[in-house]
C-alpha cells in the first residue's frame, strides 16, 4: 500500500525587542548569570500585574501581515496551565481565544512543485525560563532570565507532506520574518524552534492517521532526519504491527537517529485555556493597524525582479534579495553612488569577503550604507585606491561612524593631483635598486612589471592613479 | 468534572487527594456547572458583547529594558537558592 505523510508545524520564534513581553527586564541575556534579568513579575511574585509590550504587538501584526493573515482588530491573552517551574505562576500566559493573526498563507517551491501552506494561527506567548538539573543531587535549579522572553507560536494547517517541504516551509518563514526585522530567527541560537506535528495515511486517504509531536527541534537538517524516522516508524507499525501507535510527544535523538516516547500528548482541556483577567485586551486601531501595514517590507521575488531590471544578473539580484540587510546596502549605497552595478560588485566581493572574516551572518551588517557608496564613489573617481579603499572599508565595519573622505584624509590615502615630478622621483629609486626585475621586464616577463609597480605603489603609500604611474613607468623603463 | 479528568489533574499537578476529596470537587464544579445552565437560559441576544469587565483597553508600555531590582532582594525570601538560582525538588520529566 502506498503511505502519505502529513505534517503539521508549530514554529516558536523569539522577537527582537529590547525587553520582556510583560514586564521590563531586558531581554537579552544570554551568557548572563542566573536570574539577573528578572524582576517582581516574571518571578511570578503575587500581585504583580503584567503590562503589554506594545511591540511585541506590533511585531506579531507584522508577522502576520508577512503571512498573508487576517489581523485580529480585538486581540487577547488567555492563561495556559503549565506543570513545571520555570513558568513559576504555574501558568504561561499566550493567547487561544483570539491571538493576534489568523488565516494565512506560505508560499513554497520544492522539485514537486509550487504550494501554499496554510497558516492556522500567529499567536503572542512568553518563554519559559530554564531549568537546570545536574548541579546538585534530588534538586532542579531554576533561571527565570528567560522567563517572559516574548515569542510568536505559528500554527501550520497539515499541509507539508515531506522532509523537503518542511526545509523550503522553515526557509521561507526565515526570510520573511527576517525581512520584517521583527526576529533572528537562527535556530543554533535557540531564536526559532520547531514543533513537528506528523501522522502517516493510506494515500488518497482522508482521514488522519495518529498523531505524534517531536518538540523543540532546533536545526533543519535534524528535522528533516527525524521526519524520515518518524515516516518510516509509522509505516512499519501500520504495514506490519510492530507496534501500536498512540498520540504522545516524543523526543528527537540526533545522535542516535531515532525519536523515544516522552509522554502522551496533552489535549487543550489539560491545558485549561481561560482569559487572563490581568493582561487588559488590546484594540488595534485603524491608525496602528496602517502604521504596521506600511512598514511591512516587499517581498523578495518583488526586490529581486527591481534589482534585475536595474541591470544586476539573476544571480546577484538573488544574492542580494537573500536578505533585507544586503537590500537596504544595495539600495542605499547605490542611491548614493549613482553605480547599482558597481555597488553589488562591492557587496558580493569585500563586504561578505569581510563579513565571512568576521563570522557575522547578513543580518549583523550595520555599515553605514551611504558612506558605502561615498567610498565606492571616491575609488571610481580615482581618489583613493583600491587597495587603500579596502582598508578603509573595513574599517567602516568597525566603527559606521567613518566618513570615508575624513578617514582618508587623516590618513595620507587621499590621492590628489599627483606631481609627475614626484612619481617619476619614486620610479627611478625603484628602478635603480631593482635592475634584476627591469631587465626580465625587458625580456618579456610581463610579471617583474607589477613587482617593480607595486614596489613603487607601496613608496607612495598607495596614494596615486594606479594609470599616471604605469605611464611613467613604462616610460622609464623603456628609455 | 468527571472521576476520570480529575484523575489526569490531579496527576499533571502532581496532587495527592483522598476518595472523600475527590467527591467534594466533582460535587463543586457539578454545582458550578448548574450555575452555568442558569446563566445560559438568560436571554442576552440584545446585549453588547464585552471583551473584558473592566472598562480597559490596551494597556501598553513602550519596549525598553531596565533593572530595577536586584537578585538578592528577590531572593530574600526562597526557601533555597544556590549559586543566583532559585531551588525547587528536583524535576525531571
Amino acid at each position: 500500500m502506498k503511505y502519505e505523510t502529513v505534517i503539521g508545524l508549530e514554529v516558536h520564534v523569539e522577537l527582537a525587542t529590547e525587553s520582556k513581553i510583560f514586564c521590563s527586564c531586558s531581554a537579552h541575556s544570554f551568557g548572563a548569570e542566573p536570574n539577573s534579568h528578572v524582576c517582581p513579575a516574571c518571578c511570578g511574585m503575587p500581585g504583580m500585574l503584567p503590562v503589554v509590550n506594545r511591540r511585541v504587538v506590533d511585531f506579531g501584526m507584522k508577522a502576520g501581515m508577512m503571512l498573508n493573515c487576517d489581523i485580529n482588530r480585538v486581540t487577547t491573552f488567555d492563561k495556559k496551565s503549565y506543570y513545571y517551574p520555570d513558568l513559576p505562576g504555574a501558568y504561561q500566559t499566550t493567547q487561544w481565544f483570539a491571538p493576534v493573526a489568523v488565516n494565512g498563507r506560505v508560499d513554497i517551491e520544492t522539485s514537486a512543485g509550487k504550494k501554499s501552506v496554510r497558516i492556522k494561527q500567529i499567536h503572542m506567548e512568553e518563554d519559559a525560563g530554564k531549568l537546570v538539573h545536574d548541579i546538585s543531587e534530588g534538586t532542579t535549579h531554576v533561571d527565570f532570565n528567560r522567563t517572559s522572553v516574548p515569542l510568536i507560536e505559528i500554527v501550520s494547517q497539515p499541509d507539508l507532506s515531506s522532509a523537503e517541504e518542511v526545509e523550503a516551509y522553515l526557509v521561507r518563514l526565515r526570510t520573511l520574518l527576517r525581512y520584517a526585522k521583527v526576529a533572528e530567527c537562527e535556530m543554533a541560537h535557540g531564536t526559532m524552534r520547531c514543533d513537528v506535528n506528523l501522522s502517516v495515511r493510506p494515500a488518497g486517504s482522508d482521514v488522519l492517521g495518529v498523531r505524534t509531536e517531536m518538540k523543540n527541534m532546533n536545526s533543519i537538517e535534524a528535522i528533516k532526519r527525524a521526519i524520515e524516522f518518524e515516516t518510516a516508524r509509522h509505516i512499519d507499525a501500520l504495514e506490519n504491527g510492530t507496534e501500536v501507535l498512540v498520540q504522545e510527544t516524543r523526543r528527537w535523538d540526533d545522535a542516535k537517529g531515532k525519536s523515544y516516547a516522552m509522554r502522551n500528548k496533552e489535549t487543550a482541556g489539560d491545558y485549561r485555556y481561560f482569559p487572563d483577567p490581568n493582561v487588559m485586551p488590546v484594540v488595534i486601531d485603524d491608525a496602528w493597524y496602517e502604521a504596521i501595514q506600511n512598514s511591512v517590507p516587499e517581498f523578495p521575488e518583488v526586490k529581486r525582479e527591481k534589482y534585475i531590471a536595474l541591470g544586476l544578473t539573476e544571480y546577484d539580484a538573488e544574492r542580494i534579495s537573500e536578505s533585507i540587510m544586503l537590500c537596504e546596502c544595495f539600495e542605499e549605497a547605490s542611491e548614493a553612488c549613482g553605480n547599482p552595478k558597481e555597488v553589488v560588485n562591492w557587496i558580493t566581493s569585500d563586504v561578505m569577503r569581510i563579513l565571512n572574516a568576521k563570522k557575522m551572518t547578513y543580518e549583523m551588517l550595520n555599515l553605514d550604507n551611504q558612506a558605502l557608496g561615498k567610498l565606492i564613489s571616491l575609488t571610481g573617481d580615482g581618489k583613493i585606491s583600491r587597495a587603500n579603499s579596502k582598508k578603509i572599508l573595513s574599517a567602516m565595519f568597525d566603527d559606521r561612524s567613518i566618513d570615508p573622505e575624513a578617514y582618508a584624509e587623516a590618513n595620507d590615502m587621499l590621492i590628489g593631483e599627483q606631481n609627475d615630478d614626484m612619481i617619476l622621483d619614486v620610479v627611478k629609486k625603484v628602478i635603480e635598486a631593482d635592475p634584476k626585475s627591469v631587465n626580465d621586464f625587458k625580456n618579456g616577463k610581463e610579471k617583474a612589471l607589477m613587482a617593480l609597480f607595486g614596489k613603487c605603489m607601496k613608496e607612495l603609500k598607495g596614494n596615486c592613479d594606479p594609470q599616471q604611474l604605469k605611464v611613467i613607468l613604462l616610460e622609464c623603463i623603456n628609455g | 468534572m468527571e472521576r476520570e479528568a480529575l484523575r489526569r489533574l490531579c496527576l499533571l499537578n502532581q496532587l495527592s487527594l483522598t476518595d472523600t476529596q475527590k467527591d467534594d470537587v466533582i460535587s463543586f464544579f457539578a454545582e458550578r456547572d448548574a450555575d452555568t445552565a442558569t446563566l445560559d437560559a438568560i436571554d442576552t441576544e440584545h446585549v453588547e458583547r464585552m471583551v473584558h469587565v473592566m472598562p480597559i483597553l490596551t494597556v501598553v508600555r513602550e519596549d525598553g529594558a531596565c533593572q530595577p531590582f536586584s537578585r538578592e532582594d528577590l531572593q530574600a525570601g526562597a526557601p533555597e537558592t544556590d549559586e543566583g538560582y532559585w531551588c525547587v525538588p528536583r524535576v525531571l520529566e
